[in-house]
């Protein structure tokens, strides 16, 4: 079946949210090509045995409904039927506009996919992870948004062979650009991850946090009640709609466990939660439960580590 | 200015969702989805600077229509709706093409989105209706200065980027960026007086189909029996027992 994947670049290389979902294509043999669209000058994206499309935006302007006309024509022309992206922002944009062009629902939060007698047949994370939810997809054109890590990323070898298409810039002009600073161990990747939620109570209070992260090597998250509330930023948000991590050891301080939270972090192998009320839902995941304050817990950690 | 808000009535999320037949099961009386708030505000906000009309546009079985009271009570102007039998488990495309059309009779310049509604959150809605009317999507927007022109602030993987919002568009507010009002009683009792007009799907002009076919549903059994420990001072110790025996320290 000929497949495309939207790949997105992070660091000048491709994310990997793409490299998971090449894996899964491979696995399944299926013809695959990767388009992937950015704005860097010369990232490091060719594949060895993959066909690799830039698309290259311009940073100043918000032009993705130009570089989904081209991936239109494209999906036209080469006869694609099969269209994968990951459920990050912007592959989320790109595949919900090609699904009106290509007059195709497309299903979101999809753990796995597999072929059955010439149809995708997909599954998908719903009710907060609760419940699988399982999907045959009868149009031409199946368009798919995989949920982050749920496929192991490929092993392949990067080269500077793609070809490049400059995408017109649009009218709305984009300003005031902002990087977030990323410095320390960071979320998709570390061993261990400790997250903040509003049972740490205040702001100020998150240094206690930060200082048990120095000590674990570990990265730091947070439930969307605290990113909402300011006191991390979004890049940190662990769960349905923030990112989804798999470390070693999970340390929950002061979170409830809603649904939308634990979809996120119910894949790391060993969960500790420290929560004041016994019967916070937090608790059904957790390999060790401490039924305590965060307040005093957190500092005698600090202490003794 | 006419702006459009696409607000959702869903199950009250204090109860459990279930489902039938691979479509989830909605009350008679369902509630505005909090998702949904944000973008109403962002509405409302433009309202005050540009005296715009704001509609209230929504799909789904309507039933005692709190949900589109609840968004009455913020402030909107109006509220049109479309509530079709052949509509249930409308997948995410199909939705949005109602929408989209809801948007045109309404006239909208802009129209506004919540970034992913709390039953269904297949998180495309917003671009996809944008797509069918032909403008461009500014999504994901967590902040909005209004002056004299309007700044939006989207949500970008490494950061945050700024926009003027062009005169038509369709824009996506996430939660947490701007702080939905509460009404008051009076907000409550003008609500009451609002209209509420039901559109005919017969009316639209659809184009999308049910290409989704629902196979099966399985709940995930997650729950794990680790040990609870009640913290009288000592607990800390286990934590850093267990530590040292995955080799964290
Ligand atoms: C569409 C949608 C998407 C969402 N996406 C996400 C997402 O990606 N990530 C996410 O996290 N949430 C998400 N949410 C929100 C989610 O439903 C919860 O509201 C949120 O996770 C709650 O965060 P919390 O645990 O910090 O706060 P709360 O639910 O308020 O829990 C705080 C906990 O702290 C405990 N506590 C209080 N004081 C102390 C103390 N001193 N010591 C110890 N414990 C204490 C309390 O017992 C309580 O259990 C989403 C919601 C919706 C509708
Ligand atoms: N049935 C509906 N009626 C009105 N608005 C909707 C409906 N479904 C989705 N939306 C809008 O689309 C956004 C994203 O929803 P979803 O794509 O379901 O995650 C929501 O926040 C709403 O603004």
């Amino acid at each position: 079946m000929k497949t495309l994947i939207i790949g997105e670049i992070i660091n000048n290389n491709l994310s990997s949210g793409t490299l998971e979902i090449l894996n899964k294509t491979k696995s399944l043999d299926l013809d695959t090509q990767v388009i992937t669209i950015g704005s860097d000058d010369n990232p490091s994206i060719g594949l060895d045995d993959y066909k690799q499309t830039y698309l290259k935006r311009q940073s100043n302007s918000l032009n993705l409904s130009k570089a989904v006309n081209k991936i239109s024509e494209i999906i036209v022309n080469e006869n694609i039927s099969l269209i994968l992206g990951s459920s990050t922002y912007m592959c989320r944009d790109i595949i919900a506009a090609l699904s009106v062009d290509l007059n195709s629902s497309p299903v979101s939060n999809v753990v796995d996919f597999a072929l059955e007698s010439g149809h995708v047949s997909t599954v998908n994370s719903i009710n907060g992870g609760e419940s699988l939810y399982k999907t045959k997809i009868n149009s031409d054109n199946a368009l798919l948004l995989i949920r982050p890590k749920a496929f192991d990323p490929i092993e392949v070898n990067f080269n500077d062979t793609y070809e490049t298409i400059d995408l017109d810039g649009s009218d709305l002009e984009v300003f005031d650009i902002f990087i977030e600073e990323k410095s320390g161990p960071q979320l998709e990747d570390s061993k261990v991850v400790i997250s903040a939620g509003r049972g740490m109570v205040e702001k100020e209070n998150l240094e206690l946090i930060e200082t048990l992260a120095t000590k674990l090597n570990a990265a730091i998250g947070g439930t969307r009640a605290i990113v909402d509330a300011g006191w991390m930023p979004y890049s940190q948000q662990v769960g349905q709609t923030g990112k989804t991590v798999k470390p070693d050891v999970y340390i929950a301080c002061g979170i409830s466990g809603a649904t939308q939270h634990q979809v996120g972090m119910k894949d790391s192998k060993f969960v500790i939660a420290i929560n004041k009320d016994e019967e916070a839902p937090i608790f059904q995941l957790a390999d060790l439960g401490i039924v305590g304050d965060t307040l005093s817990v957190i500092p005698k950690l600090n202490e003794n580590i | 200015m006419k702006i459009a808000v696409c607000a959702k009535q869903i199950p009250d999320p204090a109860n459990e969702i279930t489902y039938n037949d691979g479509s989830i099961v909605r009350p008679e009386e369902q509630v505005l989805d909090d998702t949904d708030r944000y973008g109403i505000e962002v509405a409302l906000q433009l309202k005050e600077k540009f005296d715009a009309e704001v509609t209230i546009i929504s799909m789904g079985p309507s039933g005692t229509q709190k949900g589109l009271q609840q968004a009455l009570q913020m402030g909107a102007d109006k509220a049109i709706f479309v509530d079709d039998d052949s509509l249930k488990g409308a997948n995410s495309l199909m939705t949005a093409n109602v929408l989209s059309e809801l948007a045109k009779s309404s006239f909208a310049d802009i129209v506004i989105f919540g970034t992913e509604s709390t039953d269904g959150y297949s998180g495309t809605v917003p671009q996809q209706v944008s797509r069918y009317l032909d403008l461009e999507c500014i999504s994901y927007v967590k902040a909005i200065e209004v002056d004299d022109s309007v700044t939006l602030t989207r949500q970008t993987v490494e950061g945050s980027e700024k926009l003027n919002m062009p005169e038509k568009c369709v824009i996506s507010v996430t939660a947490g960026g701007v702080e939905p009002r509460y009404p008051n009683f009076k907000d409550i009792m003008a609500a009451k007086s609002k209209p509420i007009e039901q559109v005919s799907l017969s009316d639209l002009n659809i184009s999308s189909n049910q290409n989704l076919e629902f196979i099966d549903i399985e709940s995930v059994e997650s729950s794990k029996s680790g040990d609870k420990i009640i913290d009288e001072g000592e607990a800390y110790q286990e934590i850093v027992n267990k530590l040292k025996e995955l080799k964290v320290i």
